[in-house]
């Protein structure tokens, strides 16, 4: 990677590191008193983040199932209360949002580079893809948090898509196979499902669950045989939920 | 075996991936395999992978990412199993 990204990618590190002061309570304010939102045993989660953070200091793959276009702001609430977030400068995860998403509004664009965003194009050219690809193993190798949605895209089904799934989280891995896989089941318990927004007063149940993917195969065989074993622990997370008193009613 | 052999295979191999059936009924070599075909992106890599088995050939990902068209595949794989 040419020294230019990588100084690039460090002034972004900090840039929202110190700037999460100014900017972490608002997003925190607005998730609690403009949208009501709220999660089932949120110190029970964040204790239990802190104590696999604990157990595995290395770089994180996040594995989140994808409803709704604020999963990653929804779940960087839920994951970790705002002093720890201040505390450890590699706590916020980097996100992977395609650029077409956010492109268009500076708002956006700058939400999207304070919430440490890596913009992926689809379709994009051979040399970009693997520019991209180098910032994602950098910032791994470095011990952070990579954010991914392994099913590549908002489930239109609102349940885990294991069928037309991408192999984005296994390409990740296989690039960087000592990152720990935290897969997480984010979802609603009230409405749910696939939404822009996740509706009004909205209380989300949360599961984690560290896997150790593994394959006999190398290149794209291998990351298509994580990528699977991902989506297939979150299918199982969503059977859990699915199973559960909090899912009544959907 | 020759180009009309590979020809069908290649179909063969997409068809199961394939969301548009119409397209798929009136597939041509110029045929493009992600827009008029509509196969999801990320199953190009099944593809790729189901062509390594049919045809036992090493498709690296430079050849991969050339592929457009149901011709381009044909193509490759004429040439690799020359």
């Amino acid at each position: 990677m040419s020294r230019r990204d990588k100084a690039v990618l460090e002034i972004q590190r900090l840039v929202s590191y110190f700037l999460l002061a100014v900017f972490g309570p608002i997003i925190h304010g607005i998730y609690r008193f403009r949208f009501g939102y709220s999660a089932h045993d949120l110190r029970a989660v964040r204790s239990r983040y802190a104590q696999i953070r604990r157990e595995h200091p290395g770089p994180i793959l996040l594995c989140t199932n994808h409803l709704t276009l604020i999963d990653s702001i929804v779940q960087g609430v839920i994951l970790n209360s705002l002093p720890r977030y201040l505390i450890h400068v590699s706590a916020l995860p980097w996100n992977l949002p395609e650029r077409k998403n956010f492109d268009k509004s500076l708002a956006w664009r700058l939400t999207c580079y304070l919430g440490r965003c890596i913009p992926v194009t689809r379709g994009a050219s051979k040399e970009e893809s693997r520019r991209v690809q180098e910032k994602m193993r950098y910032v791994l190798n470095r011990g952070d948090i990579i954010s991914i949605f392994p099913e590549g895209t908002r489930s239109r089904s609102g349940r885990v898509d294991a069928q037309e799934f991408s192999y984005g989280s296994g390409q990740l891995l296989s690039m960087v196979p000592e990152a720990t896989v935290l897969c997480v089941y984010l979802r609603g318990t009230r409405e749910g499902g696939f939404a822009h927004f996740p509706a009004y007063g909205e209380r989300f149940y949360v599961d984690l669950e560290v896997i150790k993917p593994t394959s006999d195969n190398s290149g794209m065989r291998r990351s298509r045989d994580y990528s699977r074993q991902i989506v297939h622990q979150l299918q199982s997370m969503e059977e859990r939920f699915f199973a559960s008193e909090l899912a009544t009613g959907q | 075996m020759n180009e009309e052999q590979v020809y069908e295979k290649v179909v063969k191999v997409i068809s199961p991936f394939c969301k548009n059936a119409d397209a798929l009924a009136s597939v041509s070599r110029e045929t493009d395999i992600l827009q008029d075909l509509q196969v999801n992106s990320a199953r190009l890599v099944d593809i790729m992978l189901e062509f390594e088995d049919e045809f036992d050939i090493e498709v690296e990902d430079e050849a991969a990412d050339n592929i457009r068209t149901v011709g381009d595949a044909v193509s490759l794989i004429v040439e690799k199993t020359a």
